[in-house]
């Protein structure tokens, strides 16, 4: 205890683990209201995705197999949104060194990766229920006769961002950072997109739940392991 | 003539497990050919029916099977080591465990490589039409191996663009870590979703002669991909001492 480093580490002044992660939770969301950065560029990403698929589609037949496709293709567009919305965030990082500072908070790493994982979290629901509205018109989409696909969403979106934002924290330190995050996270989260697409396709052939349930099994998997692994390691990428 | 420097123990331990390595996969070669019978007995495993037509008969394409197992084995091998070397290096912080992360990754994306290769072009006959050419078709160990495949050459790529010896170890270690939940991944893949890749072995191995000949192949050419990873991992190691040399 009469250690003075042990009093740096844990000083009687320190907020609550709680408060900490609202405070750090506070200045992303601020951070985001006064660039809208983020949201622009994936959502921009999502919208300029659309188009470019509906002008590549527009002449098939609307079909079940033109909807499965759709599908598949939101999938596609809303993993590599997320990757455009890290890589816009790491880039935020990078010249001041922001991730650096936020790491000097008297707790464990493990807050800061869970405030960035919420916050990419929220800013990715954001981006896919555009990527929803704009597909509705443009691709001739009609999502919601699976209601259970809504649950999915963020189940995925999880599984491909808890090792999106570990990656994110080490490529961002890095020159051309940018396509090493795409290189480093698709082999990664591919089996989070395989489930999402499996379930996706599940649901829309109609064989309902039990047909979804291994790919569930799958993602749950992931999700959970992902995250524990983000929780472990993101203070250790991250140090000195 | 030039003088060199006598070998070391552990080179001498490499070019043992090597030369034991290649002299298995040598009897392999020649127990496949000679010993294995040329077709295995039909409605077993490997007579399979095909989209359009009769059923066809493998013959003598199983053979494949004795290169392509014992690889995927030595895969496994990789991954694994992948996985503890990262966690061993986060603990201790001993550039040993970085060296052997990153020999094991490469040589998991020389076995990757065979087991793929293979794989495909057995599958190619087995499951298309009997002729080569019907392509990839997506099915999960085919599509799991290859992401794995990716994941090392991800990790390598990775490595080489960090900026300074401790960004580029802690990556190699932390992407050695996620990458090792993959190879389950790839083992548990005949069980999701639709696959058309063998789920047993069984009948297959009720031979004797493709028991034993398996067994050969799974030591021998797993010994050279062993052989292989220790010989990386000196390298790396020299290249480590030679780099503290230079800084100190």
């Amino acid at each position: 205890m009469t250690n003075p480093e042990s009093k740096i580490q844990n000083p009687k002044s320190a907020p609550p683990a709680l408060q900490a992660f609202a405070a750090l939770m506070r200045r992303e969301f601020t951070v985001e209201l006064r660039t809208k950065s983020l949201l622009t560029s994936m959502g921009l990403f999502a919208a300029l995705s659309v188009v470019v698929v509906g002008l590549a589609v527009r002449t098939l037949p609307v079909n079940e197999t033109y909807h499965r496709f759709v599908l598949g293709m939101l999938w596609v567009t809303s993993i590599f949104a997320a990757v455009v919305g890290l890589n816009r965030a790491a880039q935020a990082d990078r010249g001041r060194n922001f991730l650096g500072a936020l790491l000097l908070i008297p707790h464990d790493p493990a807050l800061v990766y869970v405030s960035r994982l919420v916050s990419a979290m929220v800013f990715l629901l954001a981006t896919q229920a555009l990527l929803v509205l704009l597909a509705i018109p443009l691709l001739r989409f009609g999502m919601f006769d699976q209601p259970l696909l809504l649950l999915v969403v963020p189940l995925a979106d999880l599984g491909i961002l808890a090792p999106g934002v570990l990656l994110a924290s080490g490529t961002s330190r890095t020159r051309g950072g940018e396509s090493l995050l795409t290189i480093a996270l698709l082999p990664i989260a591919v089996p989070v997109f395989a489930s999402a697409t499996g379930i996706t396709d599940a649901l829309q052939g109609g064989l309902g739940f039990a047909g979804a349930q291994p790919w569930l099994l799958l993602l749950a998997t992931c999700d959970a392991m992902f995250l524990g692994m983000g929780l472990l390691l993101f203070g250790k990428l991250n140090e000195g | 003539m030039s003088q060199h420097a006598p070998l070391s123990k552990s080179t001498w331990v490499i070019l043992a497990l090597a030369l034991l390595g290649l002299i298995g996969a040598q009897v392999t070669l020649y127990l496949s050919y000679n010993y294995t019978p040329v077709q295995i007995t039909e409605g077993t495993l490997w007579v399979v029916t095909p989209d359009r037509g009769a059923p066809i008969n493998l013959y003598e394409s199983y053979r494949i099977f004795f290169i392509h197992l014992p690889s995927a084995y030595a895969t496994a091998l990789c991954c694994t080591v992948c996985l503890v070397g990262g966690v061993f290096w986060l603990l201790t912080r001993r550039p040993a465990w970085e060296a052997l992360v990153v020999a094991s990754a490469e040589v998991g994306l020389i076995t990757g490589a065979v087991v793929l290769l293979t794989g495909t072009f057995w599958a190619d006959y087995a499951w298309g039409s009997g002729r080569i050419g019907s392509g990839w078709n997506w099915e999960p160990r085919l599509t799991t191996m290859l992401i794995l495949w990716l994941a090392f050459a991800a990790l390598l790529v990775l490595r080489r663009s960090m900026d300074t010896p401790r960004q580029r170890s802690m990556t190699t270690a932390v992407y050695g870590i996620l990458l090792g939940p993959l190879y389950p991944l790839v083992s548990k893949a005949i069980e999701i979703g639709q696959t058309s890749h063998p789920r047993s072995f069984s009948d297959l191995l009720s031979a004797p002669e493709v028991a034993i000949t398996k067994n050969v192949a799974s030591i021998g050419i797993l010994l050279v991909f062993v052989a292989l990873i220790a010989l990386r991992f000196a390298n790396h190691r020299l290249a480590q001492r030679i780099d503290a040399e230079r800084s100190a």
